[in-house]
């Protein structure tokens, strides 16, 4: 017992050493992470990445019209990467 | 140079009927010489010929001579000319970009020719050339598509060979307890006045990459390795943000647009009540409508980087080309 202590407290500083050395998340995770959450919500079409009016990369989502209650319900931003609403109306097989 | 136009004017009356008999020409008028692919302001007789030839393979009968009169010539290798033919009509050989349909379908768009197991085969979407999995291997496939008027068997153009079977979403469900709860449900939301209703559906979200299909052609010559308004393949490329791109379809033709989210995960309309999700396709501004379902989206260089399958008014989707290519094992 006293030798698994003596370990873990041995591992924990190593491995929290080497989590604070791993990179933030990409924008790619962070998107995939939240994808099905947003594109359950009514009027969510797509959710993909793209790029701000800066040229800065973002996570757009579309939407299929106009709806503000369900804008109000998206946030801002996901992880530090910002997230922009679009209206690119439905989406169908052509 | 008023005078020039003027000799050259009347020497082109006098030899154009002659010049047309020759080998390759397909036209002729005044126009400036180029020298090595510059313009000068030199006014010439221009030959336009389908294929420039090697003066040594040419009998002197068939060769634009240097001069006419003193006027210079210049050959103009402008390729076979046609009188310009709608994508909705029937074309053979069919090239990209005109319509095609499975048998029981509308109209879509015939990508282009690809390789599968050293066979030439037309690639187009699942829903295109598959009736969006309603189909069987061998199933005929028309050019026109039947909403142009495609019929059997005058215009059979290839067999459908292989699809990639897309899933839906919802589908209404079939679980005779979640009814029973629902219609409970439903009872007493009437009876305390809402208008709210419950309904059953079977939620399965299974992630799409591509709606795609290919046929293989009753005869190779029927087919062209060409795209409408595009010319020939030269290879494939990912396709990233900001790439410009380009399509030939069946309803709006040539269009250009730009790569504008990638990474894009969407619900896509099939019908009236069925849904996909498809993931990692590419979105592009507003470059298509219905019908050009199926054709090959390029960049610049000509390089096969997707197939377009669905859209909005300010979208269009595109499965990326890797993925096509992959799933259904074949090449360009």
């Amino acid at each position: 017992m006293k030798y698994w202590l003596l370990l873990l407290c041995l591992l924990l500083p190593i491995v929290s050493f080497c989590k604070g050395e791993t990179m933030s998340p990409s924008i790619q995770e962070i998107k995939k992470r939240h994808e099905n959450r947003l594109l359950t919500l009514p009027s969510v079409v797509s959710v993909g990445i793209g790029r701000d009016k800066d040229g800065n990369p973002a996570i757009i989502v579309g939407l299929d019209g106009s709806h503000p209650e369900i804008e109000a319900q998206l946030p801002g931003s996901l992880e530090n990467y910002p997230v922009l609403v679009e209206v690119v109306g439905p989406i169908k097989a052509q | 140079m008023e005078q020039d136009l003027t000799a050259a004017r009347n020497l082109l009356r006098k030899t154009r009927d002659e010049m047309l008999t020759r080998a390759n020409v397909v036209a002729v008028g005044a126009g400036y010489k180029f020298t090595g692919g510059e313009k000068t302001s030199t006014l010439s007789i221009v030959c336009s010929v389908t294929k420039k030839i090697p003066a040594s393979e040419l009998s002197s009968r068939d060769m634009v001579p240097e001069t006419l009169d003193n006027i210079p010539t210049d050959v103009f290798e402008s390729g076979r000319l046609r009188a310009l033919q709608s994508p909705t009509e029937r074309f053979r050989p069919a090239p990209g970009g005109v319509s095609i349909g499975h048998h029981e379908i509308t109209a879509g768009t015939l990508g282009c020719l690809v390789k599968k197991n050293g066979e030439m085969v037309i690639l187009s979407n699942n829903h295109v050339l598959a009736n969006s999995n309603d189909a069987q291997v061998g199933d005929p496939i028309l050019q026109p598509g039947p909403y142009d008027g495609g019929r059997f068997p005058n215009d059979h153009i290839a067999d459908l060979t292989q699809f990639v079977p897309i899933t839906f979403t919802e589908s209404p469900s079939d679980c005779p307890t979640a009814r029973t709860v629902a219609d409970l449900l439903n009872t007493i939301s009437n009876i305390l006045g809402s208008d709210a209703r419950l309904q059953v559906i079977r939620e399965q979200v299974t992630d799409n990459l591509v709606d795609a299909a290919i046929a293989r052609p009753i005869r190779v010559e029927d087919v062209s390795n060409e795209i409408l308004e595009i010319g020939t393949i030269g290879g494939t490329t990912q396709g990233e943000l900001g790439m410009a791109v380009k399509k030939s379809g069946r309803t709006t033709g040539f269009t250009t647009g730009e790569i504008l989210q990638v990474d894009v995960s969407a619900n896509v309309q099939y019908g009236q009540n069925q849904i996909a999700r498809f993931t990692d396709q590419l979105m592009a501004g507003p470059m298509s409508q219905g019908g050009d379902s199926g054709s090959a989206v390029l960049d610049e260089n000509n390089q096969l980087v997707g197939l377009l399958f669905a859209g909005s008014d300010q979208s269009t989707i595109i499965n990326r080309i890797e993925n096509v290519f992959s799933t259904l094992g074949v090449t360009v």
